[in-house]
C-alpha cells in the first residue's frame, strides 16, 4: 500500500532556554493511504502537538515529516500552501472564522481556491444535508451551539475532497447520536475517497469505531502503536497505564475467586474466529466443561473483537489450550492475580 | 459671530473627518504591513523599520511635528496655513496612530483563527483581505472612532497655528479678546462632534460584532 504521511524523529518543544519543554520525544511513524489512525493519550501527553506538526502549524525542532512523497519539513512558503490545502484540519476548538455565516465558512476553502461562489455553495448544501446543518447556513458561529460548531468545521475539512484530514477531538462535544453520525460519516468518505485520517480522541469508542491502528502518547512518547485490536486486549490486560478499562475493573473479583486460578483463562477472538463455535468444537473433542465468567463482543473498524473469561474444567486441559491456541486469537491464563 | 462659528464649525469638520479618512486608508495598510511583518523571520528588518517609524512620529509632539514639517507642508499644499494645510499635518500625525491602533486589533485576533486560515494554505493577500480585515472590521471602526475623537482634540491644537477652525475662532475671541462666550460655544460644538463621532461609531461598530 502506497505510503502517504512519515513522521522520523520528530523533536518538538515549546519555549527557550531554561524553559525549554520537549513535547514530542523522537515520534516515528508510517501511515499508508486509506487508513485511519487514531492517536490517544492523556490530557497534556501531546497530542494536539502532534497533530499541528503533520501540517507544520508547529515546526519540529528536528525530525522530517514526509507526505505523499515530499519531505514537507524543508519546503519553501508557496510549496507548503500547496501542500496544506491538501490536508483538512478540524481543530479542537473549531476555530471558525467569526464574520462569516456557516455556509460561508464551509464554502470558503473552496471560494479561495477559485471556485465561483454558486458551485461551492451547491457543494456546501449538500454536505451541510449530510450533517444536519441546512438550517443554519446563515447563523453566524457565534450563534451556534458548540456541537453544530464542530460539525461546521468538520464540514469545512472535508469540502476541498483532501487527502488528508486530521481531527482533533471530533466529537469531544456531540451527542452520542450525532457522534455515530459523524463518524459514519468518516467511515464513508474513508472508504469512497480513499482518504487517510488521523483522529486524536479519548473516546475508546471513536478508536473502536473507526480506527486500523493506534498511536499511545504518553509524555510526549509513543508508548505503543499498532493495530486497535492489538491495542485494547493491552488496554484490557492493563499494559497501558491509566487508559481505557482494565478488564478486571470489569468482570466480579467473588466470582473468580470461587475457582481454581490456574483453570482460568482469558481467549481473545478477533476476525473471522469470532463467527465460528470453535470453543465448543474444542471443548468437546477434549471433554472439557467451560464456564465463561465475562465474554463480550465488539464491532470495530476491521471486524469483531472478542473477550472471553473462561473457567475449565477437565483432565486434558493443557491439550485443551494448546488445541484452541490455534483457532483463537489467543489464550492465555489471566493474569491479573 | 454666528457666521463665524458656522464656519469654523465647518472647517472643523473637514478637518477631522478629511484628516481621517486619509490616516485610515494609509495608517491601516501601514498596521497590516506591521502585523504581517512581526511575524514572519523573513521580514523581521521590515518589522523593525516600521516600527522605528512608527514609533518616532508618534513621539514627536504635535505642535513640534506642524514646526518641523513646515517646509514640506510648504511644497505640498503649498502654504502653511489653512484647513488643507492642517489636512496634512493632522494626516502625518495620525497615519502612525491608526497604523499602532490596528496593529494591535490585528494581534488580539484568535491564535486558533489564524491557524485555520494558515492550514487553509492561503496566500499572504488571501489572508489579509479575507481574514484579517473582515475578522477585526468592529475593532477597526472602534478605532477609527478613536482616531477621529483625537484628531478633534488635534484640529483645536492646529488651530492655533492658522488651521482655522473652532480652535482657531476661540484663540481668536478668547485669548486676544476675552470674548469668553465664543469660547464657551466653540468647546461646546467641539464636544456635540465628538459625542456625535462616538455614539455613531459605537454604533456602527456594534452592527459588525459578531
Ligand atoms: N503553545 C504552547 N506553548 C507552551 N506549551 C504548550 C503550548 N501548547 C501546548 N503546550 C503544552 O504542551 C503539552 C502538550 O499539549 P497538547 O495540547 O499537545 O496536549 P494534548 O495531548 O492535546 O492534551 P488534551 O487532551 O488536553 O487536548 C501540555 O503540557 C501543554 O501545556
Ligand atoms: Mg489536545
Amino acid at each position: 500500500m502506497k505510503e502517504i504521511i512519515r513522521a522520523e524523529d520528530l523533536v518538538l518543544s515549546y519555549g527557550k532556554g531554561n524553559n525549554r519543554r520537549i513535547i514530542l520525544d523522537h515520534i516515528n511513524f508510517s501511515l499508508s493511504e486509506g487508513q485511519i489512525f487514531g492517536i490517544v493519550g492523556l490530557s497534556g501527553a501531546g497530542k494536539t502537538s502532534l497533530l499541528r506538526t503533520f501540517n507544520l502549524l508547529n515546526t519540529p525542532d528536528s525530525g522530517k515529516i514526509v507526505f505523499d512523497g515530499i519531505e514537507i519539513t524543508s519546503l519553501d512558503d508557496v510549496k507548503l500552501r500547496e501542500i496544506r490545502k491538501k490536508i483538512g484540519v478540524v481543530f479542537q476548538n473549531f476555530n471558525l472564522f467569526r464574520s462569516k455565516t456557516v455556509i460561508e465558512n464551509i464554502a470558503f476553502p473552496l471560494i479561495l481556491d477559485g471556485t465561483s461562489k454558486k458551485e461551492a455553495f451547491k457543494k456546501v448544501s449538500a454536505i451541510a444535508e449530510e450533517l444536519g446543518l441546512s438550517h443554519r447556513l446563515n447563523a453566524y458561529p457565534s450563534q451556534l451551539s458548540g456541537g453544530e460548531q464542530q460539525r461546521v468545521a468538520i464540514a469545512r475539512a472535508l469540502i476541498t475532497d483532501p487527502k488528508l484530514i486530521l481531527l482533533d477531538e471530533p466529537t469531544s462535544s456531540l451527542d452520542p447520536l450525532t457522534t455515530k453520525k459523524i463518524l459514519n460519516l468518516v467511515l464513508e468518505i474513508n472508504e469512497r475517497h480513499n482518504v487517510t485520517f488521523i483522529v486524536v480522541t479519548h473516546e475508546m469508542e471513536v478508536v473502536k469505531r473507526i480506527c486500523d491502528s493506534v498511536a499511545f502518547l504518553k509524555f510526549g512518547k509513543i508508548d505503543f502503536l499498532g493495530s486497535t485490536h492489538e491495542f485494547f486486549i493491552k488496554v484490557e490486560n492493563g499494559d497501558i497505564e491509566d487508559f481505557g478499562e482494565k478488564i478486571e475493573e470489569e468482570i466480579l473479583p467473588e466470582l473468580i475467586a470461587e475457582f481454581d486460578k490456574n483453570h482460568i483463562f482469558r481467549v481473545i477472538f478477533w476476525g473471522e474466529n469470532t463467527k465460528k463455535p470453535v470453543l465448543w468444537e474444542t471443548a468437546k473433542k477434549f471433554d472439557i466443561k467451560i464456564n465463561i465468567l465475562y465474554g463480550k463482543i465488539e464491532k470495530f473498524k476491521l471486524g469483531n473483537y472478542g473477550s472471553l473469561i473462561i473457567e475449565v474444567e477437565g483432565k486434558g486441559i493443557e491439550e485443551f489450550v494448546e488445541e484452541l491456541r490455534n483457532s483463537v486469537y489467543s489464550i492465555e491464563p489471566l493474569r491479573i492475580f | 459671530m454666528i457666521a463665524e462659528l458656522y464656519k469654523a464649525t465647518f472647517e472643523t469638520i473637514y478637518m477631522i473627518f478629511f484628516s481621517g479618512f486619509l490616516a485610515t486608508i494609509f495608517g491601516i495598510p501601514l498596521g497590516v504591513g506591521l502585523y504581517m511583518s512581526s511575524r514572519s523571520k523573513k521580514y523581521n528588518k521590515v518589522y523593525f523599520i516600521l516600527d522605528t517609524f512608527v514609533n518616532v512620529f508618534r513621539s514627536i509632539p504635535f505642535i513640534i511635528l506642524v514646526l518641523l514639517l513646515i517646509p514640506l507642508t510648504k511644497k505640498v499644499i503649498g502654504t502653511i496655513i489653512g484647513t488643507n494645510a492642517a489636512v496634512f499635518n493632522l494626516t502625518i500625525a495620525a497615519i502612525p496612530f491608526m497604523a499602532r491602533l490596528s496593529e494591535n486589533s490585528f494581534n488580539n485576533l484568535p491564535g486558533g483563527i489564524v491557524d485555520s486560515a494558515k492550514s487553509m494554505g492561503m496566500t499572504n493577500w488571501q489572508f489579509v483581505t479575507k481574514v484579517l480585515l473582515p475578522e477585526t472590521l468592529a475593532e477597526q471602526i472602534a478605532n477609527i472612532t478613536v482616531l477621529l475623537i483625537n484628531l478633534v482634540a488635534y484640529t483645536a491644537i492646529a488651530g492655533a497655528v492658522g488651521a482655522g477652525g473652532l480652535g482657531q475662532l476661540a484663540i481668536n475671541y478668547g485669548y486676544y479678546r476675552f470674548q469668553w462666550d465664543a469660547v464657551l460655544y466653540s468647546v461646546i460644538i467641539l464636544i456635540l462632534i465628538s459625542q456625535g463621532i462616538q455614539f455613531l461609531g459605537n454604533r456602527f461598530s456594534n452592527l459588525f460584532r459578531r
